[in-house]
């Protein structure tokens, strides 16, 4: 299966850069991938006036996407990697689904129509793997916006039978090196086995 | 009361600023403060750094002058009021990552002794959003509204007990008549005129 990987962590001695290499050792032993690493990319999550303006504008005069709109073409699973800070995605993360998933990437307004129609139908697994500070109650009580803007959101603009999976390891201040070990083992074996 | 206005759009000539200067302009008339923090116009920076994260986990979290600025505007209101268009079901990077940096141990919540987390927004009596979107609202009930949730709720535990929030929307913006946006607009200005 061909796999893109969207890597977001400001630090490399992080866990969720560990995750990374976890995640990345399971799925090229199986499968075909391509990563990137947004904070590396130094990647601007701002969406600009001029992008905001131009939204539905062919993604062609935008050449800052072309790579990822390529990546997100090419792929049928995209693995998101990052930790959930305020109940989401890092700004970073959200920053680059604000300026990639645009029109001619992700979906289409044709002339005359009122509902978008996805353009990503190639995709068939959306994958996110996570970590919290928080428990998975608070968690539940902060209502899960980040999971659903993957399983919600995003999933509407792959395949119609596109299926989510989230793996999240809670609590992460307070979990043992026991934990994140299994974390990182549930990974890697989560990563080889895809389909 | 001191109220805090943190607007998120890009294009100085959009309606979600229209929407700032009403909502200013009502509670300017019922007698409140009124501080209004343009991100993008201030040319906030969303994403947080690794010089972030790691000073995140230190004794002085706030390394940016604006951060920090941001920060004792905060710990100084009664109110915040949050304006800005809904991208993917939530809030746009800009504001997400204002919520990342300025939303800091010291500032939004506080460890006690026992190192567990307490809510540091006790000052903070109203939280206010305002968005506009560009789904319909049954839409935007089934896909979830993950920023509204992050404000009042994932925001809203690390503020009092007895903080209340309120919501105002305009769905469907992009078929919305003139008289639709202005009748909004009132309605702005009058909801916060009796805050």
């Amino acid at each position: 299966m061909k796999v893109y990987v969207v890597y977001c962590h400001p630090s490399d001695t992080s866990f969720t850069a560990a995750v990374r290499d976890r995640a990345l050792a399971g799925l090229r032993s199986a499968h075909e991938v391509r990563v990137s690493d947004l904070y590396a990319d130094n990647f601007r999550p701002e969406l600009s006036a001029w992008e905001r303006t131009n939204h539905l504008s062919p993604p062609d005069a935008k050449p800052e996407i072309a790579s990822y709109a390529d990546n997100l073409r090419w792929c049928e699973t995209v693995v998101f990697i990052y930790p959930t800070w305020w109940a989401g995605q890092p700004a970073m993360l959200k920053g680059w689904i604000d300026r990639v998933w645009v029109a001619g990437v992700a979906y289409e307004l044709p002339e005359g129509a009122n509902r978008i129609r996805p353009l990503l139908q190639d995709i068939r697994r959306l994958v996110v793997i996570t970590t919290h500070g928080s428990s998975k109650l608070i968690n539940c009580l902060e209502g899960e916006g980040g999971k659903r803007i993957v399983t919600r959101s995003l999933r509407v603009l792959c395949s119609k039978t596109a299926r989510t999976k989230w793996i999240a390891l809670y609590s992460i201040d307070a979990t043992s090196d026991a934990k994140r070990a299994a974390h990182l083992d549930r990974v890697d074996k989560a990563m080889r086995s895809l389909r | 009361m001191q109220v805090v206005v943190v607007l998120a759009h890009p294009n100085s000539d959009s309606f979600s600023h229209a929407i700032a200067d009403r909502a200013s302009a009502g509670l300017r008339g019922a007698g409140h403060e009124v501080q209004v923090l343009d991100l993008y116009a201030l040319g906030f920076r969303a994403a947080m750094s690794l010089d972030d994260h790691v000073a995140y986990h230190g004794d002085h979290p706030a390394i940016d002058p604006m951060v920090a600025d941001h920060g004792a505007l905060v710990l100084g209101a009664d109110a915040l009021v949050f304006v800005y268009p809904t991208w993917w079901s939530s809030l746009p990077a800009i504001l997400k990552g204002w919520l990342e940096r300025v939303m800091l141990p010291g500032v939004a919540f506080v460890f006690n002794d026992n190192g567990k987390v307490r809510p540091g927004l006790t000052n903070v009596r109203r939280i206010v959003g305002i968005s506009t979107y560009g789904s319909p609202r049954s839409y935007v009930r089934l896909i979830n509204d993950n920023g509204r949730r992050t404000l009042t709720r994932a925001l809203r535990l690390n503020t009092g007990l007895r903080t209340r929030t309120s919501w105002l929307g305009l769905y469907a913006i992009d078929s919305a008549t003139p008289t639709q946006r202005s009748e909004f607009l009132d309605r702005v200005e009058q909801k916060m005129r009796s805050l």
